[in-house]
């Protein structure tokens, strides 16, 4: 169901994924610790399962905003729809289970791709307010990957 | 692979994802021309406003906003356009939200939502803006139409 939180609850979200996928990027690069680094992913992975299925609010870096940043800030200007970053949250657990399963392909530098794109859309996400649920959800369901959320 | 060339990949990287956000930045919401030979029929998409079914298009300018539920711009842009209506008499804001209406999003080619088009008094579709409009672009686009 559709509920108002603060927007800046997951844009903090997504700058802790920022720092944590630039580390995976170039842990990955090295194949001594590619294994680090899909240990790291599996753990994004988790993060992002927990976000997509029940919701921002309820993912451990929205109890941190809750309990660490928001009674710092001044109240928020204006409330946004629940829904577009936790479709973001199943956005980040796809692109980590294609980095895990590269990785157990043994796809040379898979895990540093998959770590690319999500520091992309993280910082995107993060510094520039950017959806990715108002960018991709059409597509995706034009292209009938998603039939119904 | 040495420790100079992945630091290098990784400062590659954090200048790929900078520009593209700069990009997006600077392409996000602006107005596009359309061909101005579509036309849309109000009555054929079904669009209610107010619990009511529009089928009358401004006099000179109608903003003809597409909407879904996983759209964090959406509603800001529809407040937006909600303000401009109440001081100009001369605009009409309608929304359709096309979350399920894929046959909608193909016939537009609509990938993005908010997807606003800006239509004439007679209905064709003279602009489109793809994401979260400017309040500057709106005045402009508003400047296009004679009364």
């Amino acid at each position: 169901m559709a509920t108002q939180i603060d927007p800046r609850g997951p844009r903090f979200g997504a700058s802790i994924i920022n720092v944590l996928s630039v580390i995976i990027f170039f842990v990955a690069l090295d194949p001594a610790t590619e294994g680090t680094a899909a240990f790291l992913f599996g753990i994004a992975a988790v993060l992002f399962a927990i976000g997509a299925i029940w919701g921002n609010t309820k993912h451990p870096f929205g109890w941190l905003y809750k309990t660490l940043v928001k009674p710092r800030l001044s109240a928020p200007k204006e409330l946004e729809d629940s829904r577009p970053p936790q479709f973001a949250q199943g956005v980040g657990l796809f692109v980590s289970l294609i980095g895990l399963a590269l990785y157990a392909a043994q796809v040379p530098f898979g895990v540093a791709y998959a770590a690319a794109a999500l520091f992309v859309a993280s910082t995107l996400q993060a510094y520039f307010g950017y959806c990715l649920g108002c960018q991709m959800y059409l597509g995706l369901k034009r292209i009938s990957v998603i039939r119904s959320v | 692979m040495s420790l100079e060339l992945r630091i290098g990949l990784v400062i590659a990287l954090l200048v790929v994802a900078a520009l593209a956000g700069l990009f997006w930045k600077l392409s996000t919401g602006r107005a596009l021309k359309a061909s101005g030979l579509d036309r849309i029929d109000l009555a054929d998409l079904g669009v209610i406003k107010n619990g009511q079914p529009v089928t009358q298009l401004s006099t000179r300018v109608t903003f003809l906003q597409f909407s879904s539920d996983f759209c964090t711009y959406c509603a800001p842009t529809a407040k937006m356009f909600k303000a401009l209506e109440t001081t100009d008499s001369n605009v009409t804001h309608l929304e359709l939200n096309i979350t399920d209406r894929v046959d909608l999003a193909n016939r537009f080619n609509i990938l993005q939502t908010p997807t606003t088009l800006v239509l004439d008094r007679k209905g064709f579709i003279k602009s489109r803006i793809g994401g979260a409009p400017k309040a500057a672009t709106l005045v402009s686009e508003i400047g296009n139409f004679d009364i």
